[in-house]
């Protein structure tokens, strides 16, 4: 590598924020043409580093050079003129505005002062096809899948002509095609000469796309090596301090208990046929592609999108739940897919947000601090949890995703339901925080509960669960065990394989 | 490793007094000041500032209730005409006869839980939004009473005038209700399962209900509350003003000085965070603005201005306060 194919670099930056150092004399560089990813536990300062890069934090000390010059910005705007570009974990696209609307924001052609719709069209013609993607120009950005929305965010960079990209997490909301298709894109950008700084947790992904990985930890920088030196566990190693084997915890050698729930036949608008049990003590994992219907049959058996047909029981006896509330009375919990949206009272403390459940079953008056209202259980909880923050009267919305997690799910253990259904329990969180949370899923089954765990995540799914159902289109096409691997899953969840006994039995020989 | 989130927050919260405190201390500068600088120093005697203390209870009323349904992340624009109904309501009722002045406060109270009723409904179960539903509603108080009424109706007897003018030693019985309701709506927020709800209501309503908490009934109870809240506010009116008109809301604008003065005292207007006392400070800055004005005998179109530059002012303050290091 030149001198010259150097894109960025950025030279001890160090980044101080009251009482805390973020950022530790980090020094970062990407070529043209290169892939590099950063990795590390949340907090571990690479959202700070990219911020810095991004122009929305100021360096205390350190410099950065783009293509060999000094640069500093004061404003996100001047990094976006300086050609960088970053695409962030959460979408800003405008849902109402077309596609070519979004693309342009804030760059919108004009001709003689007036709008020049039809360049915006064309040039978003020109960039979608440049990421071959079919997606049409005049779509309203709202109407698109997820997946779709990444692409018109890397669109919209593009349309920037940025040379150095940024993407944090790219993929954290995606299911395994749509964010091999966005690899995919990566990989194209790349051999266009862009430098991609690369942020993720999904290690599959890295080895599979980074050239180079820089690990960080407590603000610091560990390493950076080409991904030929870093093999996975190597990569986790470094980022926690411990191997890859003890990240999911082992499975239990007794055999499931009775039966909790029992579906058969349920249907509703997005499901049909879905027959399934689940006994106490173990994990059942429902995998799928996005759309699939995993989400909608979690919310199924909770009772928030309730089953219009077929019969369900629960503890031996058949129920009908209408919504949620009922579905906690009877004994079920539930995990939301969308922490920020459903999960987290932002505004509201830690010890808010873990007693939400219990206060919602609370007898009227709390009284003199005492009872289910309380704080001290929910510090107890919290101490259990290993939550981390600078105090468990602080609203939630300043703590990391893992830790964010950690409350939500002890809100469900303080009011320990007989079945919990989880849904991605592990979107968007580091490493450290998903071994902690495989673990707490495994001990709320040691202890004669049921889990449901609906993840987009394939080695998740088979890391943790005993046993799969996969569903595509809204039925379950499948049963299988662990041990059948991510082919024979994402076999079942193509709708590749018809016949789920075969696949059945199929696993249990493999 | 969470410092780096973390810290930054708690330092901020620590180094910040309370809201309410805040707006206190503020009030007091500026009634001392003006006091002192007019010379007018009875004003700062017993008489003066219980004349101060009255001057809260009516908006101090509705705005403990608009409180409520602000904190369940709506809010309610039909109070003012609500005051109105209740105003009229009370004084036709009553026609100056004692003995009427039970059921008139009754049918004042149940007509008003019923319009809180409607709009907590219309929000919570239709999913009109509530500017639009509130707005609506009143829209249709105002009609119905304007259809009816247009003039002064009625009177109120001598003894239901003592809800206004009458005191305990030298304090207004008024202003001491006015204390006993935001004491209660204090307790309510702070030591209820019903308290717990709101809040979780205004901050997340998709949590909250996922979590089993029937939102619903919280949006409607709010609102029921608000209402009751406009519904006493009228009682008050009428009793202070002996008589109740079709516009005695309408001129104090109350709907939108009570959404004014709660997001004055730092509750979001978004819901799920706030409280009573930063409410009932803020209606203190706003009595204390107008005490002040008098006392400087300027006229009272500047004293608008004034109101509107404080509620952007503090409105920008919270935000800027909120934008801390840490995005």
């Amino acid at each position: 590598m030149s001198i010259d194919a150097i894109a960025l670099e950025m030279r001890d930056i160090t980044k101080s924020f009251p009482g805390v150092r973020a950022l530790e004399a980090v020094s970062f560089d990407c070529a043209h043409g290169e892939v590099h990813a950063i990795c590390g536990e949340n907090g571990a300062g690479k959202s700070t580093l990219i911020k810095v890069l991004g122009g929305i934090y100021q360096p205390d000390a350190g410099s950065i050079l783009i293509e060999g010059k000094p640069a500093a910005f004061s404003h996100p705007v001047e990094a976006r003129r300086a050609g960088i570009s970053i695409i962030h974990q959460e979408l800003s696209l405008l849902p109402h505005r077309t596609v070519a609307e979004n693309i342009y924001l804030g760059l919108e052609p004009t001709r003689g002062g007036r709008l020049d719709r039809k360049a915006m069209m064309e040039g978003a013609r020109r960039l979608l096809g440049r990421l071959g993607s079919p997606i049409s120009a005049d779509a309203r950005a709202g109407d698109l899948a997820i997946a779709e929305q990444q692409t018109v965010e890397i669109a919209k960079a593009l349309a920037l002509d940025a040379r150095i990209l940024v993407m944090d997490e790219p993929t954290a909301a995606l299911d395994d095609t749509n964010a091999k298709r966005l690899l995919d894109l990566v990989a194209r950008l790349r051999s266009e000469g862009v430098a991609i700084v690369y942020v993720s947790h999904r290690m599959p992904e890295i080895a599979a796309i980074a050239d180079r990985v820089t690990i960080m930890k407590d603000g610091r920088k560990v390493e950076t090596a080409p991904i030929g030196a870093m093999p996975t566990d190597r990569i986790v190693r470094l980022m926690v301090g411990r191997e890859l084997s003890d990240y999911y915890p082992a499975r239990p050698d007794t055999p499931p208990g009775d039966v909790l729930l029992e579906i058969a036949g349920g249907g509703n608008a997005e499901l049909a046929d879905i027959d399934l049990s689940v006994r106490a003590g173990e994990i059942v994992g429902i995998a799928g592609l996005e759309g699939s219907g995993k989400a909608a049959l979690a919310r199924a058996i909770f009772g928030d999108q309730p089953f219009t047909r077929g019969t369900v029981r629960f503890l031996g006896a058949p129920i009908d739940l209408r919504h949620p509330r009922a579905g906690i009375e009877a004994g079920i919990g539930f995990l939301s897919d969308d922490r920020k949206r459903e999960g987290c009272l932002l505004q509201q403390s830690l010890r808010d947000n873990l007693l939400l459940v219990r206060r919602a079953f609370a007898s009227p008056v709390r009284g003199s601090r005492a009872g289910t209202l309380a704080d001290g259980e929910a510090d107890t909880m919290m101490r259990r949890l290993d939550v981390r923050a600078a105090h468990f009267g602080q609203a939630i919305g300043a703590l990391s995703g893992g830790n964010q997690q950690k409350v939500i799910l002890g809100r469900w253990l303080a009011r320990d339901p007989r079945l919990l259904v989880f849904c991605e329990p592990t979107r968007g969180i580091d490493v450290a925080a998903k071994a902690a949370i495989y673990q707490l899923m495994r001990d709320v089954a040691a202890r004669g509960r049921g889990v449901v765990m609906v993840s987009s995540d394939l080695p998740e799914v088979i890391g943790v669960s005993d046993r799969i159902l996969v569903m595509h289109q809204g039925r379950i096409a499948g049963e299988c065990s662990p041990e059948v691997g991510e082919e024979g899953v994402m076999a079942l969840a193509v709708g590749h394989r018809p016949a789920p006994l075969d696949v059945a039995r199929e696993g249990a020989l493999a | 490793m969470t410092l780096a989130d973390t810290l930054p927050a708690s330092r901020r919260t620590r180094r910040s007094l309370p809201v309410p405190l805040l707006l206190f201390l503020a009030s007091a500068v500026l009634y001392v000041g003006a006091a002192l600088y007019t010379g007018q120093l009875n004003q700062l005697g017993a008489s003066g500032l219980v004349g101060l203390a009255q001057r809260m209870v009516g908006l101090g009323i509705v705005a403990l209730g608009q409180t409520f349904v602000i904190l369940a992340g709506s809010i309610d624009l039909s109070v003012a005409n609500l005051i109105s109904v209740s105003a009229v309501l009370a004084s036709f009722v009553m026609q100056g006869d004692p003995a009427m002045i039970a059921p008139a406060v009754l049918l004042v109270l149940v007509v008003s839980a019923a319009v809180g009723f409607v709009n907590g409904g219309v929000v919570a179960k239709l999913g009109v939004n509530p500017l639009i539903a509130t707005l609506g509603v009143g829209l249709i108080l105002q009609g119905l009473l304007s259809a009816s009424f247009n003039n002064f109706a009625g009177s109120v007897p001598e003894a239901f005038q003592g809800l206004a003018y009458g005191t305990i030693g030298i304090i207004p019985w008024s202003v001491l209700a006015l204390l006993a309701l935001a004491i209660i709506g204090a307790l309510l927020l702070r030591s209820t399962r019903f308290g717990a709800h709101l809040y979780a209501t205004g901050g997340n309503m998709d949590g909250a209900r996922l979590a089993g908490i029937r939102t619903d009934r919280i949006t409607i109870l709010a609102h029921v509350i608000c209402s009751l809240m406009a519904g006493l506010t009228g009682l008050y009116l009428a009793s202070r003003l002996r008589s109740g008109a079709p516009w005695v809301g309408r001129d104090g604008v109350y709907d939108l000085e009570s959404i004014a003065v709660v997001v004055i005292g730092g509750t979001l207007l978004s819901g799920g965070r706030g409280g009573v006392w930063g409410t009932l400070a803020g209606v203190l800055l706003f009595a204390t603005l107008d005490a002040v004005f008098n006392m400087l005998g300027v006229p009272a179109f500047p004293k608008q201005v004034m109101r509107g530059a404080i509620v952007i002012l503090a409105v920008a303050a919270y935000a800027i306060r909120n934008k801390g290091p840490v995005a």
